[in-house]
């Protein structure tokens, strides 16, 4: 027999998948760099109350069933926690570095990849200073309860992620200087409105809208930043009115006085694993790369499934139903179940899912990205952080003739930093198309090690062959 | 519309982008290059280094490949009474050494007319290139290089145990020496393929990027032009073939001979920015390491005979890794940042393929240059500027001309073969 499957994440798209084979007798082997599962939302101890909440009912009570059944079966999934996968040579291995930072091979018969997204920055003048960053990160400062963000704080970018954090961070008192929707109010879908509106227990019952108000907190609607000002940290942000293709209207720009910025424009597929594999992706309607998945949640490579967020974010019930299915085709490929059973089950998840597909569809048509904010940085704006390079090295670079990522990579070492591209590229690639008028300009390949590993790392490595 | 060029160069990479600057010059001719960045291209994959009496002993890129000869040789040589190891150093040929140190000369000074005349910087070091000894095996094989270079004697220099350890402290204590050639440098070697190509740019040449020469055209035995994919055709007087490990297949569209060029893979392994840890660019008998100037650490490189494959793989990895840690002990607490494979231009005897092929007008070879390109690029631009106006030629062509092979026509080859 075939090793075990493998599953890469411990968000809830790898959990389900666990879970599935699991109650059809499959061991998993299941590998996540954190320290605890549950992916970056629910990674917390479980606590009651204040941190579910938020999510919604129905999303709470799915998480509560996930982690009982998840308990259920855990001693037939060898969890290695701590483990961050830094390769995938070849199609049957990973490389992994463990938690004594020694790299591994780990074989597989099947592989699920639940990588998720990560959020995606957006370079502007001063984006660079101490007191700007990204919410989700924000995010976890208020739930971990150790830090807390230095007010007066303000909140730009785009979904409904915006209000919550607004409503977390005054509950948890700190000020709040406002919070700025680049989508226009009558735009937004009435799905979100409704959830917006809807009454929260953890806002003693009143909707985020209404608590908001309430405490006087600004929130306006077809806004977004434009510039963060401050001396070595924070002092102030520049603030504007979005068109629908989020072009800031300058004459109208006004300051907001803040220490910290909190800049939650969207998220990305985590593609660096799928990509380095070399498995078939397509450029998302946001023009952002995305790995693709049939409806058995296989790549094409038929032994590597992919779930979750790494194919496109649809949240945390959607990623639970996917890992679900790709469980069902790798249980369908070992034989244990047959095409037949494998089909009917797959039925129940894919109608569940459909619901919610329809739903994302929604919030993501008005939180679609407007191309127009690759305006915002000036000539010495850094873009590439990694490798400080500026505004003005990519505008030469455009302007002798560069046409492609990997050449614009090359002419001013945009992307050849530690991240690999994962800040820059989606800047980058924007004003490519731009100048080029091509759709495709190419992307970046991650390179083995996907994250930096130290030397040592391979000291015994490849040596008992 | 047919565009019309004197000149077109299909491929766009250090070799390409040479012939394309040089070309142009003096402004006079009508210069086209057309390139198709195809994954593994060599130049943005290679180390950078200019060593020129190195390579050409068969030390840095060589030096992994000459290892895999003679473990290939001993293989071969088993129950015969030839051993083939240490003590027959891979020596190139004199005209290589010709060809190499006269490119190696041309880098200062075109360093200096690419920052004044188009700003751009290539970031030429002069470093030296140090071969550190281990071991008498080692040993022997340097004194070997030696011994056949005694009119280079001006540019070698042995350092011992303690002159080594002053010159590169990070260097392994276990080391018991070094051999360095002191007239081998590095450069950036995007750096200097971008040099070169926007140089040409700013001379007027027309480039074509993410286009593929997808068919030569001829008249007879005269190329006239070629077709591509998506910029339809150019007409021109000459044709350069500057298509790197994909030369063979270029050569077959416009003369219907394979001149054998065949990709060599070549995995890289790069460090993430350091402080000044190396004085100079090393080579051992395990790879090879040089320090870029932005600080990072370079670490080559494998010789690996994979068709067009350019994945990285983990055992070669790891075992540049711990030659590179051999070396330089303290390079187990840094990390590792990237990885990457590119591929050679080969040739079956490691020398470039230049010039006219007999019986064909209109096209001249520029390829070939296998684990040198870097290196050569400088003098092979030249030399092509040369054979396009048919003027004087700084160097013999003829031991690099395609005819020195005996090549069949492709199909006649498959009449043959069938
Ligand atoms: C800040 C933020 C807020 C969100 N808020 C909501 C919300 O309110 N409601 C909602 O429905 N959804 C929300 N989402 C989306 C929701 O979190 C995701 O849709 C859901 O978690 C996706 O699950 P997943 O299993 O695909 O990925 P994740 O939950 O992201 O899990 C992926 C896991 O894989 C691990 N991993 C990734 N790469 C590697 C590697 N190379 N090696 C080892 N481990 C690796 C990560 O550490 C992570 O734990 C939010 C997302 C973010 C980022
Ligand atoms: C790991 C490694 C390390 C090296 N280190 C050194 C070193 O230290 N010093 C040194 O001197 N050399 C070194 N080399 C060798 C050097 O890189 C090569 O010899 C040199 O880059 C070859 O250049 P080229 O222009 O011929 O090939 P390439 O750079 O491969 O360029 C050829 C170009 O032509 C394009 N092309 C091919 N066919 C077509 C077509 N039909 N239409 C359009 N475009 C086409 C290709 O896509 C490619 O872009 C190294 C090589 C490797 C792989």
């Amino acid at each position: 027999m075939s090793p075990d499957p493998v599953i890469v994440g411990g968000g809830p798209a790898a959990i389900s998948a666990a879970i599935e084979l699991a109650q059809h007798g499959v061991r998993s082997t299941l590998l996540e760099e954190a320290s605890r599962l549950g992916g970056v939302v629910y990674r917390g101890p479980l606590r009651e109350g204040v941190e579910l909440d938020y999510l919604g009912e129905r999303y709470k009570d799915a998480l509560h069933k996930l982690h009982a059944e998840f308990a259920d079966i855990a001693h037939s999934v060898d969890v290695r926690l701590n483990h961050r996968v830094v390769g995938g040579q070849g199609e049957h291995s990973l490389q992994v570095l463990d938690p004594d930072e020694r790299l591994q091979e780990v074989g597989f018969g099947q592989l699920l990849l639940g990588a998720g997204c990560h959020e995606r920055s957006v370079p502007f003048p001063g984006w660079t200073i101490p007191g700007v960053i990204m919410l989700g990160g924000l995010q976890l400062q208020i739930k971990s309860g150790v830090v807390k963000p230095r007010g007066p704080t303000l909140i730009v970018g785009t979904g409904p992620l915006l209000m919550l954090v607004a409503c977390q961070l005054h509950a948890a008192g700190v000020e709040v200087a406002g919070v700025y929707e680049a989508c226009e109010f009558t735009r937004i879908a009435k799905e979100s409105l409704a959830l917006l509106n809807q009454p929260q227990l953890f806002l003693d019952g009143l909707s985020m809208l209404m608590y908001l108000k309430r405490h006087g907190v600004t929130v306006r609607y077809g806004w977004g930043v434009v510039q963060a000002r401050g001396d070595g940290e924070l002092s102030e942000v520049i603030v504007a009115p979005y068109s629908d293709t989020w072009q800031p209207d300058l004459s109208k720009a006004q300051p907001v006085m803040a220490r910290t910025l909190a800049v939650g424009y969207g998220f990305i597929p985590r593609t660096q694993l799928t990509q380095q594999m070399g498995l078939d992706h397509a450029y998302n309607v946001d023009g952002y790369l995305a790995v693709k998945a049939d409806t058995w949640q296989r790549s094409n490579q038929p032994h590597i499934h992919l779930a979750g967020d790494v194919t496109g974010m649809r949240g945390g019930e959607a990623a639970m139903l996917t890992g679900r299915i790709a469980a069902l085709s790798i249980l369908l490929q070992r034989g244990v179940l047959s095409e037949k059973q494998a089909r009917a089950q797959r039925r129940v998840y894919l109608s569940r899912l459909n619901t919610i597909v329809r739903f994302r569809g929604a919030i993501d048509r008005y939180t679609q990205r407007g191309t127009r904010q690759i305006e915002l940085p000036q000539a010495d704006t850094v873009v590439c952080r990694c490798e400080n390079v500026t505004r003005a090295d990519i505008d030469l670079a455009l302007s002798q003739g560069v046409q492609d990522m990997a050449s614009l990579k090359m002419r001013t070492r945009v992307s050849m930093g530690d991240c690999q591209g994962r800040m820059c590229v989606g800047y980058c690639s924007d004003r490519l198309r731009e100048s080029t008028g091509r759709q495709d300009v190419g992307w970046l390949r991650p390179r083995f090690p996907l994250e930096p590993v130290p030397f040592s790392a391979f000291t015994n490595a490849c040596k008992d062959a | 519309m047919i565009k019309t060029y004197d000149v077109v160069i299909a491929g766009g990479g250090v070799i390409g982008a040479s012939c394309a600057y040089h070309l142009s010059r003096r402004k006079d001719l009508k210069v086209a290059m057309i390139d198709c960045k195809r994954p593994g291209n060599a130049s943005r994959a290679s180390a950078g280094g200019l060593w020129a009496i190195g390579e050409s002993v068969g030390l840095g890129c060589g030096v992994i490949f000459f290892r895999m000869m003679s473990a290939e040789r001993k293989r071969e040589a088993q129950g015969t009474a030839v051993i083939v190891d240490s003590s027959t150093p891979h020596i190139l040929p004199e005209c290589f050494f010709d060809f190499a140190l006269q490119s190696n000369a041309l880098y200062p000074g075109l360093h200096q007319e690419m920052i004044e005349k188009h700003g751009m910087d290539f970031k030429f070091e002069r470093t030296g290139l140090k071969y550190v000894i281990y071991d008498d095996e080692d040993r022997l094989y340097a004194e070997h290089i030696v011994a056949n270079i005694p009119h280079l004697s001006d540019e070698v220099r042995w350092l011992d145990q303690a002159a080594l350890r002053e010159s590169e402290p990070s260097v392994s204590h276990d080391a018991l020496g070094a051999l360095e050639f002191l007239c081998d440098h590095q450069v950036s070697p995007f750096r200097l393929t971008d040099a070169y190509t926007e140089g040409a740019r700013q001379n007027g040449v027309d480039l074509y990027f993410n286009s593929n020469v997808t068919e030569v055209l001829r008249q007879g035995s005269k190329v006239v032009g070629v077709r591509t994919d998506n910029q339809g055709a150019f007409h021109c007087k000459t044709l350069i073939n500057a298509a790197g490990a994909w030369a063979a297949e270029l050569s077959v569209m416009a003369t219907d001979l394979s001149i054998p060029v065949a990709p060599v893979k070549g995995q890289i392994v790069l460090t993430e920015r350091m402080p000044k840890l190396l004085n100079g660019c090393l080579t051992t008998s395990d790879c090879y390491l040089a320090q870029k100037d932005n600080g990072e650490i370079l670490i080559g490189s494998t010789t690996e005979d994979k068709g067009f494959d350019v994945s990285t793989t983990f055992p070669e990895i790891a075992g540049l890794v711990q030659g590179a840690m051999r070396c330089i002990p303290e390079l187990k607490d840094v990390n590792l940042k990237r990885t990457w494979a590119g591929l050679r231009p080969g040739s079956p005897d490691e020398l470039p393929i230049l010039g006219p092929m007999a019986g064909v007008e209109g096209y001249l070879n520029a390829c070939g240059h296998f684990r040198t390109g870097i290196l050569t690029s400088a003098i092979t631009g030249v030399m092509l500027d040369a054979l396009v106006r048919d003027q004087p030629l700084p160097l013999d062509v003829t031991p690099f001309l395609a005819d020195r092979f005996n090549l069949q026509p492709v199909g006649l080859k498959k009449v043959i073969g069938a």
